[in-house]
């Protein structure tokens, strides 16, 4: 052994992981009953300079670019943490450019709809202005090219129903009670802001100084301010 | 480790939540000092470890019981690491800073610390598995999904840098 081996040996030396780990795992695995993240291995995703053009599950042919597979990869963060519970909100862009203008306005009104809320086909075909179209919004959520970024699975029929997804009612619905069991914004005990989940700057909040919020509004009453990257306060009067 | 792996995994797989705080209980030092010396800091290495163990839970189903668990659950974690490396790279999220390192010589340490830097990341990920758990060059080929002779190679070429930068 010669003295790199040593110091490697000296470096490598196994350490206690801290004493709740193990407790805190166990109650997360407890409280994880969905298998979300299995929808990630399933789907391919594509996507151009402009941002992401395709997800589907069937395989996509590579980007050519560097830009365009640093952002397909920065799609694979993202949706893993959404799938976790992790994101409520997406920054990778979206690129709708092949789109008819007809579907493009359909996919920019579900755009809208936030986080944990569901709408109905009608709710959009009102707000594109085509009260009469119904069905021909569901035809462009159902061809909608870039699912769980464009959350087509938000929009229900009006009589309650489920409706289709392209991945199977059954992912619809797992994804609908993921967004209800997952908080929109969390703030920080010490420094006093509020995010929304996802942001870069909440995680990197220890779990003792979280503090889970309705609205932004709450977190004002109590003195919080909004986050200034994830700007919670732009995205609830958007919509 | 052991041959109670296989049985303890069988356990889990039917969502058995005792046998898998056995699990978590067995490796989680282990694993818990490789995304620490990878991540370099304890928070991300903790955060590691839970979305390992949590995949690890999530997919027993897809467990085989051909594969060691440990060669399992060190392949799920340096994925997790993987992951989280890139997305520091692509968000460009700030990243923790380091801890103090496992030192009774803190200098020394630091220097090795940052000569570590220098090494590519399979390199240092193969280098890490080698010396925390003195896993084989056939697990580390099974755990990083390679050939025996890249493993070989790789650690050749991360002692090399490590020589070279310590000199």
């Amino acid at each position: 052994m010669d003295r790199l081996d040593e110091l490697l040996a000296a470096h490598f030396k196994v350490d206690r992981a801290p004493g709740k780990l193990a407790s805190r795992i166990v109650e997360r695995a407890r409280h994880a009953g969905g298998k979300g993240l299995e929808l990630l291995d399933e789907i391919q995703i594509t996507a151009t300079d402009r941002g992401v053009c395709l997800i589907r599950a069937e395989s996509l042919a590579s980007p050519s670019s560097t830009k365009a597979r640093r952002l397909v990869e920065q799609a694979r963060v993202e949706l893993a943490e959404y799938l976790e519970g992790k994101r409520t909100f997406f920054s990778v862009p979206v690129d709708l450019s092949a789109v008819a203008p007809f579907q493009r306005d359909v996919l920019e009104t579900a755009r809208r709809i936030p986080f944990g809320e569901v709408r109905s086909y009608a709710w959009i075909a009102r707000q594109i202005g085509h009260r009469q179209a119904v069905r021909a919004v569901g035809t462009a959520l159902g061809r909608n090219p870039v699912p769980l970024l464009v959350p087509c699975h938000r929009v229900l029929r009006s009589d309650g129903g489920v409706g289709g997804y392209l991945f199977g009612t059954r992912v619809k619905d797992g994804l609908l009670a993921l967004e209800r069991s997952t908080p929109v914004l969390q703030g920080c005990t010490t420094t006093r802001i509020v995010c929304r989940v996802g942001c870069v700057h909440g995680r990197h909040m220890s779990p003792e100084n979280r503090v889970i919020f309705a609205s932004v509004a709450d977190a004002r009453s109590v003195g919080y301010r909004p986050c200034k990257v994830c700007r919670p306060l732009a995205d609830a009067m958007a919509n | 480790m052991g041959p109670d792996d296989g049985a303890l995994m069988e356990r889990v797989r039917r969502g058995d939540q005792a046998a898998f705080a056995a699990l978590v209980g067995h490796y989680q030092d282990r694993l818990f000092t490789v995304a620490h010396r990878l991540l370099g800091n304890r928070a991300d290495a903790e955060d590691a470890v839970q979305r390992a163990f949590l995949n690890c839970y999530l997919k027993s189903d897809h467990y085989e019981p051909r594969w060691q668990v440990s060669t399992w659950l060190y392949r799920i974690l340096t994925n997790v690491c993987v992951d989280e490396l890139r997305r520091r790279r692509i968000v460009g999220s700030a990243v923790r800073p380091p801890d103090e390192g496992p030192t009774d010589k803190p200098v020394q340490h630091l220097d090795f610390r940052r000569a570590l830097e220098r090494v590519p990341t399979e390199a240092r990920m193969l280098l890490t598995l080698r010396y925390v758990d003195g896993l084989s060059y056939g697990e580390l080929a099974r755990v990083r999904g390679i050939s025996i002779n890249t493993v070989k190679s790789q650690l050749a070429r991360g002692k090399a840098i490590l020589r070279k930068v310590l000199r």
